[in-house]
């Protein structure tokens, strides 16, 4: 069974990126949020293996987010996705649990080699 | 500026001082450990001081320097005499530099061909003995290094990790925070280069060492960091005990040091202008505990009033011996000067508080889109340094008060004919035994009938009070606590717990504040404040039985009058002093003591006081004389004592108290 993986980003266009890689190397996207409050919700439902998670959005922020998963589930595997230069958000998202983080512009490679890495 | 300047200046001379002695001693015991440590936290400190005040020859000279010392410190290096000699080279050319800034304010020697020098013995010269952590410039402290042997003791292991990232990596800053989280959950991190603040802030090329303790072995610690994305390498290097016995350790009080350096940077870095040309003379200085100053004071004020009990003793005896007089004269003498010396030694500049207020004018006036130049004068005025701490506040206020208050707008200045940019001027002057400050604005001038009206809308007086007073006793309203002038109250001044504050803070320095003002030209605070606040001339005087001292600063002149010169005049007694009315006041009065009858004394004393503008004769049974008395607190149960401001020992040991007579008009 491929593994599951929620895609949480406000922007259309970032999710059906992240989308396209990682349904094309396999995985199998089973829920997209455009907030973090969504994004919390839909974990809860589904615990999806994988959280890909951007930082700013509205209603609710990825950092929250993360420390509001990690609350539901301490093993939550969620990767940040972040713009150059927030380097303090991300150390916080991974302070508080989050496992790596991904650099917009994505490529494929570094998405999947973080992808991976985390789920083995 | 001058006042770091100054401070900088008598430091470096110090270190200097201390360096070449040092080093002189360090030639003939060349492994005295302690020495050498010395020598290079002199050298680190004048580093510091030098880079801080922007001198970069010395801090590119003494870091030069130091570089040296610490390879002679790590052993790497043996001292030979031509090591010493370029030291001592070194030196000569820091004091040239340090007498350079004292006199023109800009290091004009340049220091290159010693720096070449100094390089060059750090090339030729590298030993093999290397001590790992030396290498890699981890300074530990003697704590850490205790933490680390006491891990070893326990079989952990120690490791020198070098984790190198991928170049070009993105957010490397997070990828350094993931390494050391992940180090973090296997074991311990003594300490990082950079730091892991600095790590978090990306003050690091790609590249981080990190001293570490745990019980993995190194393959488990390749496979967690190398485990983390971007991450393109680790050397593991193991550290063992006898590394550690090696390594020199930096001391706390060091530790002390370049945190304070660090703090003096922050704050005063931008204040501090490199380029000042002007002539700087600097004699020699110590510093020395203003504890240690206000106890010498103590026993200067305790010999002084023994020299005054001795002089009691021999008046009174009727004693006269040409020697006697002679050893009494001598006595006095010393200790007037020893006085005197030691009031100049506790004297610092006013610019130590008048240094902040450019800063503050023009932000506030920036604030309140007013033009103001602050002009200011006297800076170098020496004042009590116990009376200049609590000086800043009231001045601060008053100056906000003149800006916000005093000062129009430019629009308005430009319809009155005034130059748009006010003139703020702030000056310190020394007047016999005071100080005067005055804060000088030209701006609109206070309005006595408008304060006088406020003052009955206040409540603070009545419409018949108002007819009676005249315009100064209106515009001192604005003294009064609950005033304000201003008709909107603003965030800056004006909430009518100003002046009074101000009015109180100067009183209790024992000083007086008025104004000067006319309307449409500006105003003038003018504070007059006592040289020192423990040793003043005064006058003693007997009022009753009871001996009391008035302070010279406020009187005019004293005079025994006989009773049929007093008068009555509109109910208030007065006497006509060279034609002058003088109002009257009985110090009995005031003091609650019986008042005499007039029939019944054929003399009386009238010491003739200055408070503000005015002129009161204060009536007293009896003149004693005039002398030093020293001002003694009358303690926290009594310090609000009407009419007493304190007391003093006198020569036969009774006490005599001190009259404030600053509010008896």
């Amino acid at each position: 069974m491929s593994k599951t993986v929620l895609i949480v980003d406000d922007a259309a266009f970032m999710r059906m990126m992240i989308k396209n890689i990682l349904t094309e190397a396999g995985y199998e996207v089973v829920a997209e949020a455009e907030n973090g409050k969504q994004a919390v919700e839909k974990y809860n439902e589904l615990r999806p293996d994988l959280v890909t998670m951007d930082i700013t959005m509205p209603e609710m922020d990825g950092i929250t987010a993360v420390k509001e998963i990690m609350a539901i589930d301490s093993n939550a595997k969620i990767i940040m996705c972040s713009a150059m230069g927030q380097q303090a958000m991300v150390i916080e998202a991974i302070q508080s649990g989050a496992k790596d983080f991904i650099v917009k512009p994505f490529k494929n490679e570094r998405v999947l080699e973080a992808v991976k890495k985390i789920l083995g | 500026m001058s006042q770091y300047l100054r401070m900088f200046l008598d430091e470096s001379e110090e270190y200097l001082q201390s360096l070449n002695q040092n080093l002189l001693e360090l030639e003939n015991n060349p492994n005295d450990e302690q020495l050498i440590n010395e020598i290079f936290r002199a050298a680190h400190s004048l580093k510091g001081m030098a880079a801080t005040m922007g001198f970069d020859k010395m801090a590119n000279l003494t870091h030069e320097m130091e570089n040296v010392l610490d390879r002679i410190r790590a052993k790497k290096l043996v001292l030979k005499t031509e090591i010493v000699d370029i030291l001592f080279i070194c030196l000569d050319r820091l004091e040239k530099l340090v007498k350079e800034i004292a006199t023109s304010g800009n290091e004009a020697s340049d220091v290159e061909d010693i720096v070449l020098r100094l390089q060059n013995i750090k090339n030729e010269e590298t030993s093999s003995k290397n001590s790992i952590i030396d290498d890699n410039f981890f300074d530990l402290e003697s704590e850490e290094k205790d933490q680390i042997l006491q891990y070893l003791k326990k079989g952990y292991f120690c490791y020198l990790l070098d984790v190198e990232l991928v170049e070009g990596c993105l957010l490397k800053s997070v990828r350094g925070f993931m390494v050391i989280k992940s180090l973090k959950e296997i074991g311990i991190v003594i300490k990082s280069i950079p730091s892991l603040k600095d790590i978090e802030d990306e003050k690091f090329d790609y590249q981080f060492k990190v001293l570490y303790i745990t019980k993995e072995s190194e393959k488990e610690i390749r496979e967690t960091v190398t485990d983390i994305i971007d991450v393109k390498g680790v050397t593991i290097t193991r550290i063992t005990e006898e590394d550690l016995e090696g390594q020199s350790v930096i001391s706390t009080a060091e530790m002390e040091i370049a945190v304070t350096e660090e703090k003096i940077e922050t704050e005063e870095t931008p204040q501090i202008d490199r380029k000042t040309s002007q002539d700087i003379k600097v004699s020699p200085t110590i510093r020395v505990d203003i504890d240690k100053l206000d106890s010498l004071m103590n026993l200067v004020a305790e010999l002084l009033i023994n020299k005054t009990r001795l002089e009691e003793i021999c008046n009174r005896m009727n004693f006269s011996n040409e020697l006697l007089n002679d050893i009494l004269q001598q006595l006095d003498r010393v200790t007037m000067n020893l006085q005197h010396t030691v009031m100049q030694v506790r004297m610092v500049p006013i610019e130590r508080i008048f240094n902040r207020f450019p800063r503050m004018v023009r932000d506030l006036s920036k604030e309140l889109n007013k033009k103001v130049n602050l002009i200011i004068e006297g800076a170098e005025t020496e004042l009590d340094r116990s009376i200049i701490d609590s000086l800043g506040d009231p001045l601060v206020h008053l100056l906000r008060n003149a800006i916000d208050h005093g000062i129009e707008d430019p629009e308005t200045r430009r319809r009155l004919g005034k130059p748009e940019i006010a003139e703020l001027r702030l000056t310190a002057s020394q007047k016999g035994n005071e100080i005067l400050i005055q804060v000088i604005d030209d701006g609109r001038g206070l309005d006595p009938d408008k304060i006088g009206r406020k003052g009955i809308e206040r409540g603070l007086i009545t419409k018949e009070e108002f007819d009676k007073m005249s315009d100064q006793e209106k515009i001192n309203l604005i003294f009064r606590p609950g005033f304000s002038t201003s008709d909107t109250i603003s965030d800056i001044s004006g909430r009518g717990v100003g002046l009074d504050v101000v009015k109180r803070t100067v009183e209790s320095l024992d000083g007086h504040i008025d104004i000067d003002t006319e309307i449409g030209k500006g105003t003038t605070f003018n504070i007059s404040l006592p040289l020192t606040l423990a040793i003043t001339q005064a006058l003693l005087v007997k009022i009753c039985d009871e001996t009391y001292a008035i302070p010279l600063s406020v009187i005019v002149e004293a005079e025994d009058i006989t009773p049929d010169r007093i008068q009555m005049v509109q109910g208030q007694e007065v006497f006509l002093l060279r034609g002058h009315m003088i109002p009257l006041v009985w110090s009995h009065k005031l003091l609650g003591l019986p008042v005499p009858d007039l029939n019944e004394v054929d003399q009386l004393s009238v010491v003739v006081i200055r408070t503000g503008k005015k002129y009161v004769g204060l009536i007293v049974t009896e003149l004693i004389n005039q002398q030093d008395i020293v001002i003694k607190s009358l303690g926290e149960f009594l310090i609000n004592t009407p009419h007493i401001s304190g007391a003093t020992i006198l020569g036969d040991g009774e006490v005599a108290l001190i009259l404030d007579v600053r509010n008896i008009a």
